[in-house]
C-alpha cells in the first residue's frame, strides 16, 4: 500500500527525494499508461522508506536509492499501484487505469484520504463524464450522476442548479456546503469554470462531513482545482460551440379557440358571452338556453383602433434558438520547486428567452513553491470571475407568455408601439416587450475567491499549515425602467436604479497533521485546526426619475431629473471553530475514524453560541483478510463501513435570537405587498414625514443549533479485478431543532416573526453504485455504471406551540409522519355529471354538475377543512442515472440518462390549462377545449365557467401528477487523433466531439404538462446540441 | 473568552425593544401607529372598506375583469359562496392587528416613560387610545368577536387570549373605554394637523356607543337598542359640534377634492401623501383599483355603484327621495338623467356615460373607459378618485393613487349620528333640522355639476324634510336614506345595515331584484345569522389550536 498518502490538500504531491545516506544504487526507468504514452507525475516511492521522485513530463525518472531497497511502488491517481523489483536494468513500467480507483486520493476536510480507506460515505465524481458539457454550472451537470444527490434545474442561462444531498433535512436553506481548494462558500458555483475542476466529492453522511461541522448539515461537495503537474509544461486549449432550442412549452389557446372556450364558460354560466375584442353570435334555443353559433374577431381590439386582432404565439416570439460558446485556455508548468497554473475562461450563453444570456470571465493562478528541501511549502490558489447577466425576473416573462391572449398584437398598426392588454384583460404586460425594454438591463459580478498557505513539515510526517482564504464579491446592477405603453398599461416617467452590493467573507484556518506509520502495521492520521469565518455584506440603491433620454449611454443618475430615491443596509455573522480528526489502520484491514468539531456562531444568543459535532466511523477490508483471499479469489475489494455522526445547521438570519426593530420609510413594491412603512404625513403637508419603528423579529435567547445525527452503513466492493464494482449505503439521518421562522397568530402583530428550534425531521434511504468496466481482445473498452437513490422523509417531532404551522387542519391532523414536501388537501373524486348527483352529494359549496366533487372523508355529509388528507408526499420512489460509455482506438462514446420514479407531484401548471376562472383575463390551456359538458361527460376536466365559485383552486389531488420521468441527459461522441500523426504538428494530443444533451423525455402519460421536471411555468430546460475541441500543446 | 469577543458581532441596521424607550423614540413609535392607518394593500383595504362595506351593503358591485378577478370580493359580495378560508379575509385580519400591535408597542414604551421626561406623555397615550379603538372598531364591525389584547397582556400570553373571552358588550366597552381615554386625555386642537384631537375622539366615542346601542344577540339580531347609550351619543356629539371648529363644506364636492384635505368638515383623516421621501409615496393603495381603463389612468375598473344606488337618487316632485319606489324604473339611457329628477349627490358618486367625470366638463365618461360593463354595467364610482391632472394624483402602474385624504369620520357622519340617537330616542323633531342641513348642503353643491356648455347634467331637484310627515318611523326612513346617499360608496352601508338589524331583508329583497339586471347575482344570498360578520379566518382558528371559536353559521 501507498504510505503517507494522506497530507493536505494542497500538499498532495509525493514526498521529495532526500540526500542519500547509504550507499546509493541509481534506478531509473519510464512509466507508460495502458496506451503506451508516458505518463508525467507519477510518484514512486523506495518500500520501506521515505525516499521518492516523481516522473517528468515524458514518463521518465531517475532515483537513488539505499542498496538494501527492493522494491519500488508507483502510484498514479485514478491508476493501480504497482510495485516493481529493483534491478540494474531500467525499469519500464506499465500503469493499468483501475477500475475501483482504491488508491484514489480523496479531499476529506482539512486532509486527503485513499480511498480505500473511508469509511464514510464518499461519493467521488467522474470528471471527465461531465467536464464538456455546456453547462455554466458544474452542479448542473452532476444531476444523476451521483446516488443520493438530487439536482433539479431550469434552463436559465444564468442560474444555479438546486442541489439536495440526501433529501430535505432542514426547512430552510437546504444547500450543501461547497470547499473549494479548502474554502469554505455557500454561493456562486455557476462562477466556477468547470475546466479548471480536477475532482469533485461529496460527503454524504456525517461520519465524513462532520469535519465541517457547522454547516455541513446538508451534506458537502468538495471540489478541487487543477494544479501544475511535477516535471510537465503543458497548454491546453479546449473550445465547444452548442446550439440550444427551446424547451417544451404549455400549449395555449389560440385567438379563435380562446373565444371559443370563453364562450362555452360564459354560456355555462347562464351568461350570453360578451367580450369587447370578440364578436359571439348566440341564440336561444326552445328551451331558452343560449347557444353558441360563432366567433369572430373585430378587426381592432381597442376603441382607438391601435391593436389589429392578432393571432399571436408568445412563445414563438420570446424564444429563439441560442447559441452558447465557450474558450478555455490553461498553461501549467511544474518544476521540483513548483508550479503554476494559469487558466482563462470565457463562457457566453445567449439563453433561448430573447435578451437573456449570461456570460462570464474566469481566470485562474494556482501555484505553489517548495523551499527548505520541500520542507516548506507556500502557494495559492485564486480565482477572478467576471460575469454578466440579464436581471430581470424571466420567470414572470414566462409567465406572461402564458397569460397574455393571443388575440393581442405583437406591436400596435404602426409596428413601433407594442400590443398589450385592453379592458376585459387582465394586466398582463407584453413578454416581449418586457425581455426588449430589459435588454440593456444586465447585472455584473466581479467574484475574487482564493487562498494564501503556507505549509511546513516540522517534523516527518508532522504538518503546520496555515491558510487564509478570501470569497469576496461586488455586484452592480443599472436598471433602466423605460416608460412605454402597451394597451392599458403604461409608465410616463422613466426611472434609474443603481444597485451596489459588496458581500464575502474571509476564512483563516490553521491546521496540524500528523501521520505516522507504526511498526509497520499502525497507520495513524491526526488532524487538528481552527478556523474563523467572517462574514460582511452591504448594499445601497439610489434611484431618480425623468431622463431626458432612455440610452444607456445616457441614463446614469445624473441625468435623472426628480425623485432622488435611496436606501441601503448591511448585515454580518462569524463564526468560530475548533476540530480534531483521527484515522487508524491496522494492517490496512481495520479502519477507524473519529471526529470532533465545536463551532461558535454570531447568530445564537450568548448562551447557546457553541455547537459540539462529534462523529465516529469505523471499516473493515474483508478483501485483505487470508481468509477471504484464499477463499473467494473473484473478490478484488470488499469493505464494510459503517458511520455515526453529528452535524450543524445555523442557516437563519443574521441577528436571529434577538428582537429588532427597523425603520422603514415604505415598502419597495407596495402594489401587491401591503405597506410595512413607519413614516407618517403628520404634519399634513407631503415633506419632512417623520417615522417611527416596526418590529420585525421577536427575541429568542433560547436559540440554539440545529443538529443532525446520520447514521451510514455501507459496502464497498470489487470483483474480477475491479472490473465490476459498487457500493451500497444506508442511511438514517435525523435533523432536530430545526431552526425556522414560522407563521404566527396574527394578534402577536407586526414583526412577529420569530426564529424558533422547531420540528425533527427524518430521512432514511439507500443508495446503490454499481459499475462494470472492461476491455475487450479487440480493443474496445466498454463501461456501464448505474446508481440508485431512494429516501423517505417524515416529520417526527413538532413542538406544541407550532404545530399547527406545518399544515394539517388545526386540530387532530398535523404533518407529523408526513414529509416536508407532502401536500395537505382535499381529494378530488371526478367531475359531477348531473343534478341528481349533486343533491345527493355532501353539502359542497359550488357543487353543480361539471364541477369537481371533492370527498367528505370524515363522512359528515359536508365537504369542509375537515375533509382534506395528505394526497401528496412529494417526494419519489427512487431517482437514478445509467452511464454508458465505450472506447475503441481513439473513439469515445457516452450515453447519459437520467431519471426520477414515482413522484406525485403538484402541477401548477394546470391552473392555467384547466380552470377559465382561475386566471381571468388571461390566456387559458387548449385543455380546456376539450372540458367537461353535458354531452362531453367522459371529461376529466372541469367545465368551463368564469367563476370560481366552488373553489376549484384549492390543493386537491387533481392537480397531483405522476411527474416520473427518464431523460436522455446526455450522447458524446469523441475523437482522439492518434498519437503518431498529433506528434508530426508537436502536439501531445487532440480531441474532437459532437454532443447532444436533453434529447429526449420520457413521461407519464398521466402528467399533463410539458416537462414533468418543470411543474411551474419557468425557463424551460433547453435541447443543446454542441460540437468541441480539446488541444494539449 | 477570545472567541466569544469574536463573535459578538452586535446587530447592524436594527434597534433593539430597550432602545426605543426613550421620549423621542417613543414618539416615533406613535409616529409608527398611525402609519399604518394607511399602510394598505389593494386585495385586503382596510382603509376605505369598500369590498365590505359597499359591496357587501348592496351600493356597489365588485366590478374589475369579470367576477374571478380578485375572487374574494366577489365571495362578499354574492355571500353564497364566501368560506371560512378565504386568504383576503386572513390577511385583512392580520393588517389591522398590525395597527393594534402598533399601538400597543407605543402604548408599553408610554406607560413606563416618566412624565417629567415626557410631558406630552398623556396626550399620546389618549393618541395611541383612540388609534387602538379605530383598529378594534373595524375588527368589531367586520368579525363582531375578535381577541383584545391591550398593552398589559405580555406578548408570550398572546396565543390564551379568545375572541370569545369577551362578550359582544364587552367588546364594545373596551373599544369605548380607549376612546373615553383620549377624550380625557387629547387636547382640543393639536400643532400637528394629522393627530388625533379630543373632539376626534369624541366623535369616535359616540360613533362606537352607537352601535354599541343596537343591541345584538348572539346570531346578530337587534333585540334592543340602549337609550342612555343613545343619549350619551347625543351629547358627544353636541360637544363636537358646539367645539365650534367643524361645519360642513359649502359644496359637497370638496369632501372629495385634494383641496378639502384636513378643511373644515374633517373630524379625523388619514394623511396620505407623495413626493414625501419615502420610495413610492403613501398614497391611497386602498383605493387604487378604483379608476376607469381610460388613457389618462389604465387600471382597473373596480368598485362599481349597482343600479340600485343610481337609482336611489331618483327624486320626487318635492325633490324627496323615494323611498318605497325608487328601484321600479332604472336609470339608465342619458336622457333618464333629465326627464327624472335627482339628487345633485348622483353626479358627485357616480360615473355616468356621457357626463363629465370628477367635475372636469371636458372629461367625458364613456362606455369605452369601463373594464367589463356585461358584467357589472356602466356606472362607476367617484368620490375616491382624483382627476389625472390633480396634483395628488400619482401612477403606481398598474394601478392608480392619490395623496387625497381619506376620511375616517366626515362632520356629516357626526351630524347624522346625533340625528339617528335622537330619532331612536324619540326626539325625532329634533332630528329634523340636522337632515335637512345635510340635504341643504347637498343641494347647494351643483357648481361643479355643469357640463361644457355650463348647463346641469342631470336634472336636479333636492327638497327638505317637513316636519308635518315627520313620525319617528318615517324619521328612521329618512335618515337611513339620506346615511346611504350622503356617504355612498365611502365604506359604511353595510355596517349600517347590520347595526340596524336589517341586513338580511334588506339584501335578498335587493338581490331578487338586482339578479334579474346583473345576471352574476344569480346565486347571491344573504344568510340572516351568518352573513353579517365575515367567518372568524379558519388560519387564525387553526393556529390558536381552537381557541377562537368561529362566528355562528359558519
Amino acid at each position: 500500500a501507498l504510505a503517507a498518502a494522506a497530507t493536505t490538500p494542497a500538499a498532495a504531491a509525493p514526498a521529495e527525494a532526500r540526500t542519500p545516506h547509504l550507499a546509493d544504487v541509481k534506478v531509473s526507468g519510464r512509466v507508460v499508461d495502458e496506451n503506451g504514452a508516458g505518463m508525467p507525475g507519477v510518484t514512486i516511492v523506495a518500500k520501506g522508506t521515505a525516499l521518492g521522485t516523481s516522473t517528468d513530463a515524458d514518463g521518465n525518472f531517475t532515483l537513488s536509492v539505499p542498496d538494501n531497497v527492493t522494491t519500488l511502488l508507483f502510484s498514479f491517481v485514478g491508476y493501480k499501484s504497482q510495485e516493481v523489483a529493483v534491478s540494474g536494468a531500467a525499469i519500464s513500467v506499465t500503469l493499468a487505469p483501475d477500475a475501483a480507483a482504491l488508491d484514489e486520493v480523496v479531499v476529506t476536510g482539512y486532509q486527503t484520504q485513499r480511498k480505500a480507506d473511508l469509511t464514510g460515505a464518499v461519493a467521488v465524481v467522474k470528471t471527465e463524464e461531465i467536464r464538456d458539457m455546456a453547462s455554466n454550472d458544474v452542479t448542473r451537470n452532476l444531476q444523476g450522476r451521483v446516488p443520493g444527490v438530487q439536482i433539479t434545474t431550469d434552463g436559465a442561462p444564468g442560474s444555479a442548479a438546486t442541489v439536495r444531498i440526501r433529501g430535505f433535512g432542514t426547512l430552510g436553506n437546504n444547500d450543501p456546503l461547497y470547499v473549494i481548494d479548502g474554502i469554505p462558500t455557500k454561493e456562486g458555483i455557476n462562477q466556477i469554470n468547470q475546466n479548471d475542476i480536477e475532482s469533485i466529492q461529496v460527503l454524504k453522511d456525517a461520519s465524513a462531513a462532520s469535519i465541517y461541522g457547522s454547516r455541513a448539515g446538508n451534506g458537502v461537495i468538495i471540489i478541487t482545482t487543477k494544479k501544475a503537474k511535477k516535471g510537465a509544461t503543458r497548454v491546453d486549449f479546449s473550445t465547444f460551440f452548442s446550439v440550444q432550442t427551446p424547451g417544451p412549452h404549455l400549449q395555449m389557446l389560440n385567438t379563435l379557440d380562446y373565444g371559443t372556450v370563453y364562450a362555452r364558460a360564459a354560456i355555462n354560466d347562464g351568461k350570453v358571452p360578451s367580450l369587447p375584442y370578440y364578436n359571439f353570435q348566440t341564440s336561444r334555443d326552445a328551451n331558452g338556453n343560449i347557444v353558441l353559433n360563432g366567433v369572430s374577431t373585430p378587426e381592432f381590439i381597442d376603441a382607438d383602433k391601435t391593436m389589429r386582432a392578432a393571432d399571436t404565439d408568445w412563445f414563438k416570439e420570446t424564444q429563439q434558438n441560442a447559441l452558447i460558446q465557450s474558450y478555455n485556455l490553461n498553461v501549467s508548468s511544474g518544476s521540483e520547486r513548483g508550479g503554476a497554473l494559469f487558466s482563462l475562461n470565457y463562457y457566453d450563453n445567449s439563453g433561448t428567452l430573447k435578451y437573456t444570456g449570461f456570460d462570464r470571465i474566469t481566470a485562474r493562478l494556482n501555484s505553489d513553491y517548495n523551499f527548505l528541501g520541500g520542507k516548506l511549502k507556500v502557494g495559492e490558489n485564486l480565482t477572478l470571475v467576471k460575469s454578466q447577466r440579464a436581471e430581470y425576473d424571466l420567470n414572470l416573462v414566462r409567465d406572461r407568455t402564458t397569460q397574455l391572449p393571443s388575440i393581442v398584437p405583437v406591436h400596435t398598426v404602426d409596428g413601433v408601439g407594442w400590443g398589450g392588454p385592453v379592458a376585459g384583460m387582465s394586466d398582463r404586460d407584453n413578454p416581449l416587450r418586457l425581455l426588449t425594454d430589459n435588454k440593456q438591463n444586465r447585472s455584473n459580478t466581479g467574484r475574487a475567491f482564493g487562498n494564501l498557505f503556507a505549509d511546513a513539515e516540522i517534523l516527518k510526517g508532522l504538518h503546520l499549515r496555515t491558510s487564509f482564504g478570501i470569497d469576496y464579491s461586488l455586484y452592480k446592477f443599472r436598471q433602466i425602467y423605460k416608460t412605454y405603453k402597451a394597451g392599458f398599461l403604461s409608465e410616463q416617467n422613466n426611472r434609474v436604479t443603481d444597485n451596489n452590493r459588496f458581500w464575502g467573507n474571509w476564512v483563516w484556518q490553521n491546521t496540524l497533521n500528523y501521520d505516522v506509520l507504526l511498526g509497520g502495521k499502525h497507520q495513524l492520521g491526526v488532524v487538528a485546526g481552527s478556523e474563523r469565518i467572517s462574514y460582511y455584506d452591504e448594499s445601497s440603491y439610489a434611484s431618480r426619475t425623468n431622463f431626458a433620454s432612455e440610452d444607456p449611454n445616457y441614463a446614469y443618475l445624473d441625468g435623472g431629473a426628480a425623485n432622488k430615491d435611496n436606501g441601503g443596509g448591511a448585515t454580518a455573522y462569524r463564526l468560530a471553530s475548533y476540530f480534531g480528526k483521527i484515522n487508524y489502520s491496522f494492517a490496512d484491514r481495520y479502519l477507524l475514524s473519529a471526529t470532533i468539531r465545536r463551532d461558535g456562531s454570531s447568530r445564537f444568543g450568548a448562551d447557546n453560541r457553541f455547537g459540539v459535532f462529534p462523529a465516529l466511523s469505523a471499516g473493515w477490508r474483508l478483501s485483505e483478510e487470508t481468509f477471504v483471499k484464499d477463499n473467494a479469489g473473484f473478490l478484488s475489494d470488499l469493505k464494510l463501513r459503517a458511520g455515526w455522526g453529528q452535524t450543524g445547521n445555523q442557516d437563519i438570519a443574521n441577528f436571529a435570537s434577538l428582537g429588532l426593530y427597523q425603520s422603514l420609510l415604505g415598502t419597495l413594491d407596495p402594489n401587491f405587498e401591503y405597506d410595512r412603512g413607519t413614516a407618517y404625513d403628520i404634519y399634513g403637508n407631503d415633506t419632512a414625514l417623520p417615522s417611527g419603528y416596526r418590529r420585525f423579529q421577536r427575541p429568542n435567547p433560547a436559540l440554539k443549533w440545529e443538529t443532525t445525527t446520520q447514521t451510514n452503513v455501507g459496502v464497498d466492493f470489487g470483483f474480477l479485478e475491479n472490473r465490476l464494482s459498487g457500493s451500497v449505503d444506508y442511511f438514517v439521518k435525523n435533523s432536530k431543532d430545526i431552526l425556522v421562522n414560522l407563521p404566527y397568530l396574527a394578534v402577536v402583530g407586526e414583526g412577529g416573526d420569530q426564529f424558533v428550534n422547531g420540528a425533527s425531521i427524518q430521512n432514511k434511504g439507500w443508495e446503490f453504485l454499481l459499475s462494470y468496466q472492461n476491455k475487450l481482445e479487440n480493443g474496445i473498452s466498454y463501461n456501464i455504471s448505474g446508481n440508485l437513490a431512494s429516501y423517505r422523509n417524515k416529520l417526527t417531532y413538532l413542538p406544541a406551540e407550532v404545530i399547527n404551522a406545518y399544515g394539517g387542519n388545526g386540530q387532530d391532523v398535523t404533518r407529523l409522519g408526513h414529509s416536508i414536501n407532502a401536500v395537505y388537501g382535499y381529494v378530488a373524486d371526478g367531475l359531477y355529471q348531473n343534478a341528481q348527483e349533486v343533491s345527493e352529494g355532501p353539502t359542497q359549496i359550488g357543487a353543480a354538475p361539471g364541477r369537481i366533487r371533492y370527498k367528505d372523508l370524515n363522512g359528515d355529509g359536508k365537504v369542509d377543512n375537515f375533509d382534506q388528507t395528505w394526497i401528496t408526499e412529494g417526494v419519489p420512489n427512487f431517482n437514478y442515472g445509467l452511464n454508458l460509455g465505450a472506447g475503441f482506438k481513439g473513439f469515445d462514446v457516452q450515453v447519459f440518462f437520467q431519471g426520477v420514479q414515482g413522484l406525485d407531484a403538484f402541477n401548477n401548471s394546470k391552473f392555467r390549462t384547466d380552470f377559465a376562472s382561475l386566471a381571468t383575463g388571461e390566456n387559458w390551456g387548449q385543455r380546456l377545449l376539450n372540458a367537461w359538458t353535458p354531452t362531453n361527460t367522459g371529461s376529466t376536466i372541469p367545465a368551463a365557467t368564469l367563476i370560481n365559485t366552488n373553489n376549484e383552486g384549492r390543493a386537491s389531488t387533481y392537480f397531483i401528477e405522476n411527474a416520473s420521468y427518464l431523460k436522455l441527459r446526455n450522447v458524446q461522441v469523441g475523437y482522439s487523433l492518434p498519437e503518431g500523426f498529433t506528434t508530426k504538428l508537436k502536439l501531445q494530443g487532440v480531441r474532437v466531439y459532437v454532443q447532444g444533451q436533453n434529447l429526449f423525455t420520457i413521461k407519464s402519460k398521466e402528467f399533463t404538462g410539458p416537462d414533468p421536471e418543470v411543474t411551474n411555468y419557468q425557463y424551460p430546460v433547453p435541447r443543446i446540441f454542441s460540437t468541441g475541441l480539446n488541444v494539449t500543446f | 473568552c477570545n472567541d466569544s469577543k469574536f463573535l459578538d458581532v452586535e446587530p447592524i441596521g436594527a434597534l433593539s425593544d430597550d432602545q426605543l424607550n426613550t421620549p423621542a423614540n417613543i414618539e416615533k413609535q406613535v409616529i409608527a401607529a398611525y402609519s399604518q392607518l394607511g399602510n394598505d394593500v389593494y386585495r385586503a383595504p382596510y382603509t376605505s372598506m369598500w369590498p365590505y362595506g359597499n359591496v357587501r351593503g348592496g351600493d356597489a358591485y365588485k366590478g374589475g375583469n369579470g367576477t374571478a378577478d380578485v375572487d374574494a370580493f366577489h365571495f362578499y359580495e354574492t355571500f353564497s359562496f364566501n368560506r371560512v378560508d378565504v386568504g383576503n379575509t386572513d390577511e385583512l385580519w392580520f393588517l389591522i392587528y398590525i395597527g393594534v400591535s402598533r399601538c400597543n408597542d407605543a402604548l408599553r414604551r408610554l406607560d413606563v416613560v416618566d412624565a417629567s421626561a415626557m410631558p406630552n406623555k398623556a396626550v399620546r397615550q389618549g393618541e395611541m387610545r383612540f388609534l387602538r379603538g379605530h383598529y378594534y372598531f373595524l375588527l368589531k364591525e367586520l368579525f363582531k368577536r375578535v381577541p383584545y389584547i391591550d398593552q398589559i397582556v405580555p406578548t408570550d400570553k398572546y396565543g390564551e387570549v379568545s375572541n370569545v373571552a369577551l362578550s359582544n358588550d364587552e367588546l364594545w366597552t373596551k373599544i369605548a373605554d380607549d376612546f373615553r381615554f383620549a377624550v380625557a386625555n387629547l387636547p382640543e386642537t393639536q400643532p400637528e394637523i394629522g393627530r388625533a384631537t379630543k373632539s376626534a375622539a369624541q366623535a369616535y366615542l359616540a360613533k362606537t356607543l352607537l352601535y354599541q346601542a343596537y343591541v345584538q344577540s348572539e346570531t346578530h339580531a337587534v333585540t334592543s337598542i340602549n337609550q342612555s347609550k343613545l343619549q350619551e351619543v347625543v351629547t358627544l356629539t353636541d360637544a363636537v359640534i358646539s367645539s365650534g371648529k367643524y361645519s360642513l363644506h359649502p359644496d359637497f364636492a370638496t369632501n372629495f377634492l385634494t383641496v378639502g384635505d384636513n378643511g373644515v368638515e374633517s373630524v379625523f383623516a388619514i394623511q396620505f401623501s407623495r413626493n414625501d421621501g419615502t420610495p413610492k409615496g403613501r398614497v391611497q393603495r386602498g383605493n387604487e383599483l378604483a379608476y376607469p381603463m381610460n388613457p389618462d389612468y389604465g387600471c382597473c375598473g373596480f368598485h362599481q355603484p349597482s343600479q340600485n344606488l343610481v337609482n336611489s337618487f331618483k327624486t320626487d316632485a318635492q325633490g324627496l327621495p323615494l323611498f318605497t319606489t325608487f328601484n321600479n324604473t332604472d336609470l339608465t339611457t342619458p336622457q333618464d338623467f333629465q326627464t327624472n329628477t335627482v339628487d345633485p349627490r348622483l353626479d358627485h358618486t357616480v360615473a355616468i356615460p356621457s357626463h363629465p367625470y370628477k367635475y372636469s366638463p371636458p372629461f367625458i365618461f364613456d362606455t369605452s373607459w369601463l373594464r367589463d360593463q356585461n358584467t357589472y354595467g356602466v356606472y362607476m364610482s367617484m368620490k375616491e378618485t382624483v382627476l389625472p391632472s390633480d396634483p395628488s394624483f400619482q401612477k403606481t402602474p398598474p394601478f392608480m393613487g392619490s395623496s387625497k385624504n381619506w376620511a375616517l369620520i366626515r362632520y356629516a357622519d357626526v351630524l347624522l349620528w346625533k340625528a339617528e340617537a335622537l330619532i331612536e330616542l324619540g326626539r325625532q323633531s329634533e332630528a329634523l333640522p340636522i337632515i335637512n342641513q345635510i340635504r341643504q348642503r347637498a343641494a347647494n353643491s351643483t357648481a361643479r355639476l355643469k357640463t361644457t356648455a355650463g348647463t346641469s347634467t342631470s336634472n336636479y331637484k333636492i327638497g327638505q324634510y317637513q316636519s308635518g310627515q315627520w313620525t319617528q318611523q318615517y324619521a328612521r326612513e329618512a335618515l337611513r336614506f339620506e346615511r346611504r346617499l350622503e356617504f355612498a360608496m365611502e365604506g359604511y352601508r353595510f355596517f349600517d345595515l347590520v347595526r340596524w338589524g336589517i341586513a338580511g331583508p334588506y339584501l335578498n329583497t335587493y338581490f331578487d331584484k338586482e339578479k334579474t339586471k346583473r345576471q352574476y347575482l344569480q346565486t347571491a344570498r344573504f344568510t340572516v345569522g351568518r352573513d353579517e360578520y365575515l367567518p372568524i379566518p379558519l388560519n387564525q382558528i387553526n393556529f390558536s389550536k381552537g381557541l377562537y371559536k368561529q362566528n355562528p353559521g359558519w
